[in-house]
């Protein structure tokens, strides 16, 4: 868990040091991949708290929701509507599902195993 | 995938994430255009500072001029009158544009647009027109530009800056893209007046309008050559004067 922090902390460093920054047009494209990225890393800590974390389903997921994410901003775009709240939408209530998920776990595991699974779909 | 391989996909992946991380958020902070609010007080504070003070001074040139209107009044000798009025007739016609003036200065060269014309537009936007010209003329004169001529027409009161078919008429004379303007006045002042974001010269850039300043130590303004002729404008006397 702490070298995935430190790999995060040493992209940050990377990217507040470089030269050169986006322009600012592609920044939105940018935002909206971010979110893709987060919902993906929130699940990737989910699925090892579930115990069926697997590596490839994580690093395509995260690959591929990113560049959809910035796909969809994208067509938007082109066809003139906000499509990209689409994505922000979708992406905004997985976040949440998967933190809610995260804390039931995170909860039941403090509180001590009672040997019941967590119900799944409770806020 | 082997776990340690799946390490090492885990790492990269958060290095990427930082990165894009860290990436956005200087965007953020960095959006051209927007004056942050607090400089925006800063400078009203600065502006209302400057007004007070122009006020008090405009008094003073006031309070000035009236003095030397008594002493003109109380001077015997005719002779300094003479030289008084002499003085002030040069002036008068200077501010008419009936002599040549040299100074410091800027020289701008307006060319129409190089750009291709996208299929539907209108190709009138592309071209110089007499709205452009007076925008330059306006700016130049607001950043206290002194004198102002138009491919060698000097701009007096009574210049007139229209278009007449494909051409600018100023002066009664017809004139042709490339216009250059000379402006005499604070070289850096007027560069810096019309190099503004969002000032006359990015609008027109907009167009693809090309603008060439260039400021000078010293440049010749050449005397407006037409007539004054007042037909209907009659100076009103004062009483006592």
């Amino acid at each position: 868990m702490w070298h995935l922090l430190a790999a995060l902390l040493i992209g940050i460093i990377i990217g507040l040091n470089i030269p050169w920054t986006i322009p600012a047009i592609l920044a939105r494209y940018l935002a909206v991949s971010l979110l893709a990225g987060v919902d993906t890393s929130l699940g990737g800590l989910r699925a090892s708290l579930e115990g069926d974390f697997d590596i490839a389903i994580f690093v395509t997921g995260f690959l591929g929701n990113t560049v959809l994410a910035a796909a969809f901003v994208y067509i938007g775009d082109v066809l003139g509507i906000e499509l990209y709240l689409a994505a922000v939408v979708a992406l905004g209530v997985r976040i949440f599902n998967n933190l809610g998920r995260i804390r039931r776990h995170l909860l039941k595991e403090w509180m001590g195993d009672k040997g019941t699974t967590p119900a799944k779909g409770e806020g | 995938m082997s776990r340690r391989g799946s390490q090492v996909a885990l790492t990269i992946i958060f290095v990427l994430f930082g990165f894009m991380l860290a990436t956005q958020l200087r965007v953020r902070p960095s959006s051209p255009g927007s004056v942050h609010y607090q400089r925006a007080e800063e400078l009203a504070l600065l502006l209302g500072a400057t007004e007070e003070e122009r006020d008090r001074l405009r008094d003073e040139v006031r309070a000035l001029r009236d003095q030397v209107a008594e002493a003109m009044v109380a001077t015997e000798s005719t002779e300094s009158q003479v030289k008084v009025l002499q003085e002030e007739l040069l002036k008068a016609r200077v501010l008419a544009g009936l002599t040549e003036v040299k100074g410091p200065g800027v020289t701008l060269e307006m060319h129409d647009s190089k750009k291709e014309i996208p299929p539907g537009q209108d190709p009138n936007l592309f071209i110089i027109h007499d709205d452009d010209v007076l925008a330059v003329i306006n700016e130049l004169l607001a950043s206290g530009a002194e004198a102002l001529a138009i491919n060698g027409q000097r701009v007096v009161a009574t210049t007139e800056i229209r278009c007449a078919g494909a051409v600018i008429m100023i002066n009664g004379v017809r004139l042709a893209p490339p216009l250059v303007i000379q402006a005499i006045g604070d070289p850096e002042t007027l560069h810096n007046a019309l190099r503004m974001r969002g000032g006359v010269v990015d609008n027109l850039s907009f167009w693809g309008i090309e603008i060439k300043i260039k400021m000078e130590q010293e440049i010749t303004l050449p005397a407006y050559t037409g007539t004054l002729n007042f037909r209907f404008a009659k100076p009103v006397q004062k009483e006592g004067s």
